[in-house]
């Protein structure tokens, strides 16, 4: 299992976690800004339990994400 | 005589706000969330934020604009109307804008907007196709001051108007940082961290030295600087009466990023130099004062950027400010007793003595920069307070508790 979390205040909208990982991430119309799919939010962090087989996907967006609001963890 | 030139002043929050508009600013500039050019700043103000905004620039009569200009996606089509509305909703005076879709809006909700310098406006044919959305532009950072002239001469001639009917304004670059790339389009912060300066989130590593190395031979290349991307800070105190006689109607501070004493000690030497250009009184030992007083507050050096017309930049040898004075946190502001016109501070961190140049700043007061008055410490008058002990001095000016004591010491 992989957890990925989203810390979407901070985020300024640039796209990359979508392009990186497009089955998980979406902007949003609203804001403007990111949106972690199929997420629970607990103060301000978007947290998703997702299968093995994104680690890599998931990883990528964290990776290119300029403000670091992505985090991954395998459990 | 007061200049007719608008000086306008930087806010990356309340302090530098309050400090700009103290020191004499005419207008300030602000961005609220992500779709401004300082969306990676901290502190960085809200969408909430903005009808307070509003409200003091209204109170102070001072023009307020909202930066929204950074290369907008289709994804941010909606929070570009969200946020326009909102200024609109609150009184906002003007939207800076480069992406068309911002402009576009604007002028359909009948916002007015200005033309960033992001779009790179170099001659008089596009500030001519601009004047279908727009009254004032800011024009590219690269001019020289008689290209910039013979621009504000054609709309004079030509009787270039905008959308409010009125003839177009001509916005410059007065003080503060510039970068290597043309009109802050840059590639660089990209490239090496995916954070796009066109987004908002330059990282700024242009300003790190860099060695340059012959890949083939493994050499080095012999460069004085090893700052080779970083340009000094732009200045124009010193040839502002030429700055002025270009016909420009508003002359823009950068500086979102810095500090509320760099807002009100820049704001303060451009208002009383715009003045004494329009009174007649603008002397070389003014000049210098200013730039004595400029160079105490951060910068990277002083260049006068394109405008007089060097054929290269000036780099600037250093990472960081070459401010010369710094500040130190002393206190923390407790009460202010409006009867008596008296101050009470709480030391926290260093001692302070009477006669100490300081710094009180604060969301609300902004920027106070005195010499450390005759103070008590516990009704008991006192030369010296240390670390714990509550001081109480004499200010006709009223603070708050959310504000801060510095002591200014020399940079060594």
């Amino acid at each position: 299992m992989v957890i990925i979390t989203l810390q979407r205040e901070k985020c300024i909208g640039c796209n990359y976690c979508v392009e990186m990982h497009a089955e998980r991430f979406r902007m949003s119309k609203k804001d403007g800004k990111s949106v972690l799919l199929n997420s629970l939010e607990k103060k301000g962090f978007h947290t998703a339990k997702v299968r093995d087989e994104e680690m890599d996907f998931a990883q990528s967006a964290a990776k290119a994400c300029p403000v670091n609001i992505i985090q991954v963890k395998q459990i | 005589m007061k200049s007719t030139v608008e000086l306008m002043a930087p806010a990356g929050n309340f302090e530098s706000l309050m400090a700009g508009i103290h020191a004499g600013a005419n207008s300030v500039y602000f961005g609220v969330d992500q779709l401004n050019m300082r969306a990676r700043a901290t502190m960085n103000f809200t969408l909430g934020d903005l009808e307070e905004i509003a409200e003091i620039c209204q109170k102070h009569d001072v023009k307020s604009y909202l930066t929204l200009n950074t290369i907008i996606y289709d994804h941010d089509l909606s929070i570009i109307k969200t946020v326009t509305d909102k200024a609109l909703e609150v009184g906002i005076t003007a939207i800076i804008a480069s992406d068309q879709a911002v402009i576009n809006y604007c002028h359909q909700a009948g916002m007015e907007v200005h033309i960033s310098t992001q779009v790179n406006v170099t001659n008089f044919e596009t500030v001519k196709f601009y004047a279908h959305f727009a009254d004032v532009m800011v024009l590219s950072r690269e001019l020289s001051l008689n290209q910039v002239k013979k621009i504000t001469s054609e709309i004079e001639k030509q009787q270039i108007k905008g959308p409010s009917g009125n003839l177009i304004e001509i916005e410059i670059f007065g003080h503060g940082a510039l970068c290597m790339a043309v009109s802050g389009k840059c590639y660089l912060s990209l490239h090496t961290q995916n954070s796009s300066a066109n987004r908002g989130a330059c990282i700024q590593n242009c300003r790190r030295p860099y060695i340059v190395t012959d890949k083939e031979s493994g050499y080095e290349l012999e460069i004085d600087n090893e700052y080779i991307m970083s340009p000094k800070d732009l200045c124009t105190i010193n040839f502002l009466d030429q700055v002025v006689d270009s016909g420009i109607k508003v002359l823009k501070i950068e500086g979102r990023g810095r500090a509320p004493e760099y807002v009100q000690t820049t704001i303060a030497c451009y208002r009383e130099a715009l003045d004494a250009i329009a009174e007649g009184t603008y002397t070389t030992e003014k000049v210098n004062a200013w730039m004595d007083r400029l160079a105490t507050v951060y910068n990277r050096g002083f260049w006068s950027g394109y405008y007089l017309g060097q054929e290269l930049g000036e780099w600037t040898d250093a990472s960081g400010s070459k401010a010369t004075q710094k500040k130190i946190y002393i206190a923390k502001g407790q009460h202010y007793y409006g009867k008596t016109n008296i101050a009470e501070f709480k030391v926290e961190a260093q001692n302070i003595k009477q006669g100490d140049t300081i710094l009180i700043t604060g969301p609300t007061t902004g920027v106070i920069q005195m010499e450390m008055p005759a103070f008590m410490v516990d009704d008991v008058f006192s030369t010296e307070a240390k670390r714990g002990e509550i001081i109480t001095f004499k200010l006709d000016e009223r603070i708050r508790n959310t504000d801060k004591l510095y002591k200014l010491v020399p940079n060594e």
